[in-house]
């Protein structure tokens, strides 16, 4: 034996002991992301106004379309919030629960939020990408048609959209998403501009992969940050523009809802003294609306390196 | 200089003509004419009525004389529901009250947020600093269709200091209402970029060579770092005078200000497509004007831009 038994049982023990593991950019961002204290209450707000709006019809006691015909024509006296009947949030002028129409309002500004945000991602990436990607000409075209489409006031012609093909919540999405994805678009395309030239892309190219494959394959996955921050921060913007709409009375018609459409009632009744009618739906947009924007602002300090 | 408002004129002119045929394109392409109703009309009625608005023309020859209408006469037809009144008439009356309020709001969310956002960035960390944060994080939960009812609420419901709607262009307290309410959130998105590019400013170099000359504090910051700060505010401008716009309709229904809006919104609601159409395109011209103007203020602010 020319090694001492020492030393061969120290390095034995060494090759046994679990490797300390290098820590991944996704796991410093995770960890970043888990010190934000304003992201972390803006999660936990999301989640809680998740709940709300998924388990909140199991709570209620009457259903969105039911009147009470106990407070009808009485409600500004008889119709406020109250456990004993049932009315948590009280009931709006019609004698309808708010409680219930909370939920359902929630639950689809919530969903145009996110469809939205949804459309945007996967337009506006796909576009940016390809213009990124492939250059030249094309990307002239592409991103020229981009400017002339943002300087059109796109309210308007929104809204001319949903007048001239009805209102339904189909084109709402439709409209919605038709404008939502330029930003993104050209967000996108900066970044692809940046990666196009790297050397894995490279030799990608070189081991004669088609273009479309290196899109998909290695110019998208490489924007997941990007597009996950710019998401997060869309989706109130979404929730903004059609709440906006319907607050107009030209969004969602009854008998659906949506915060836009509960606070223009609220908002139309409070010289009556129901003030609870704009209370509880402008409390649910405000406090999701600061969740979105804490936790997108949290994504970006967290994913992006450059505000370290 | 010229020749760069020429180029930019060369892309402004054709995205505007290319908006009038998209949204006259749209009008043709929606399922029912202006004049479906809910009691058909006479297939003859129907015919002359057509024949009168010119919608029995081939397509081509509809859009020509639109544009030559617009273009040439600034004449937008007249509004298929109220046979009396044409779309310039309509606008002409609502176009002063929004000018006027928008301009106020416009011109408060610059004065205010530049200022704020300026004396955050000096004092930063202070308590005025920490006012100006919370005021622009609070203010963007806040779009004008929330400031509007809570300003009726507070300042007439319970205060009762202001008309609570309305409008009189020789009584400004009817203004200030419309005003605050649109212009809130964006003097708050002016505050936080002039803070923090004003921040970025004040730690770059030519600014400590300023102050290691001896040069007055007050000096160094109005002369030497607004200047460059104000890029980034110049280039979000084109954004903010757009959403005003947009904005405008919501204050013009909910304080019966009888601007350009209410007209949009009613003949929304009507059906009204000739009105609905002046107005879009009316907006879209004033936004690609002002874009032009705010690419040549950004180009006269920063050497750095060749032309």
């Amino acid at each position: 034996m020319v090694i001492e038994h020492d030393k061969m049982r120290s390095l034995a023990a060494r090759m046994t002991q679990p490797e300390v593991r290098g820590r991944s950019p996704w796991a410093d961002a995770r960890r970043r992301f888990l010190r934000n204290k304003a992201a972390m209450t803006g999660l936990v707000i999301l989640l809680l106004v998740a709940l709300f709006a998924i388990f909140g019809g199991q709570i209620a006691v009457w259903s969105n379309e039911e009147l009470d015909f106990s407070v009808m024509g009485q409600v500004a006296t008889m119709g406020q919030p109250s456990l004993e009947n049932g009315h948590y949030f009280g009931t709006d002028d019609l004698g309808r629960d708010l409680f219930a129409r909370t939920v359902q309002g929630t639950q689809i500004s919530l969903l145009v939020g996110i469809v939205g945000a949804g459309i945007a991602v996967i337009v506006g990436t796909l576009y940016g990408a390809v213009a990124g990607y492939v250059g030249g000409r094309t990307d002239q075209i592409m991103m020229r048609t981009v400017d002339i489409l943002m300087s059109i006031p796109y309210m308007f012609v929104l809204i001319l959209l949903l007048v001239m093909f009805g209102r339904s919540m189909t084109m709402l999405f439709l409209g919605i998403g038709l404008i939502s994805w330029l930003d993104m678009a050209r967000i996108v395309r900066g970044q692809t501009l940046s990666l196009k030239n790297r050397e894995f892309i490279e030799a990608a190219r070189a081991t004669g992969v088609s273009t479309w494959r290196i899109i998909i394959r290695h110019i998208v996955p490489n924007l997941l940050g990007v597009v996950a921050v710019y998401a997060t921060l869309l989706v109130p913007l979404m929730i903004l523009t059609e709440s906006f709409i319907s607050f107009l009375g030209l969004g969602v018609q009854e008998p659906l809802t949506s915060w836009g459409a509960l606070i223009s009632e609220g908002a139309g009744t409070m010289s009556y003294g129901t003030l609870w009618q704009l209370a509880f739906p402008l409390f649910f947009f405000v406090i999701t609306l600061f969740g979105f924007f804490f936790v997108g602002d949290g994504l970006r300090d967290a994913l992006d390196p450059k505000d370290r | 200089m010229f020749a760069f408002i020429l180029r930019r004129l060369a892309v402004a002119v054709p995205t505007l003509l290319l908006l009038i045929v998209l949204s006259f394109l749209l009008m043709h392409l929606a399922p029912g004419g202006p004049f479906t109703q809910e009691r058909a009309l006479p297939p003859q009625v129907l015919a002359n009525l057509n024949a009168k608005y010119g919608l029995d023309d081939p397509l081509w020859r509809q859009i020509w004389n639109y544009v030559y209408g617009i273009v040439v006469h600034f004449d937008f037809g007249p509004s298929f529901v109220y046979p009396d009144r044409t779309v310039n008439q309509l606008i002409a009356d609502g176009f002063p009250v929004t000018l006027t309020y928008g301009t106020l709001a416009f011109l408060a969310a610059v004065l205010v947020g530049v200022t704020l956002g300026t004396l955050a960035a000096i004092r930063q960390n202070g308590w005025l600093d920490y006012l100006a944060v919370g005021i622009s994080i609070g203010a963007q939960v806040l779009p004008n269709f929330v400031m509007a009812p809570l300003l009726v609420l507070v300042l007439t419901l319970w205060l009762g200091w202001l008309p609570g709607g309305g409008w009189s262009f020789s009584d400004p307290s009817f203004w200030i209402m419309p005003v605050i309410a649109l212009s809130t959130s964006y003097m708050a998105s002016i505050a936080r970029i002039t803070r923090s590019s004003m921040l970025e400013v004040l730690g770059s170099n030519h600014i400590r060579t300023a102050r290691a000359k001896g040069m007055p504090e007050r000096r160094v910051i109005l002369r030497h770092a607004l200047r460059p700060a104000m890029l980034p505010v110049v280039s979000y401008l084109g954004p903010v005078f757009v959403s005003m716009i947009t904005g405008s309709v919501v204050i013009d229904i909910y304080f019966s200000t009888g601007g350009i809006g209410k007209a949009f919104v009613d003949s929304a609601l009507n059906r009204d497509y000739a009105v609905m159409m002046g107005v879009t395109i009316l907006v879209g011209a004033l936004t690609i004007l002002f874009n032009l103007v705010v690419d040549i203020l950004y180009a006269w602010i920063d050497p750095k831009i060749r032309y």
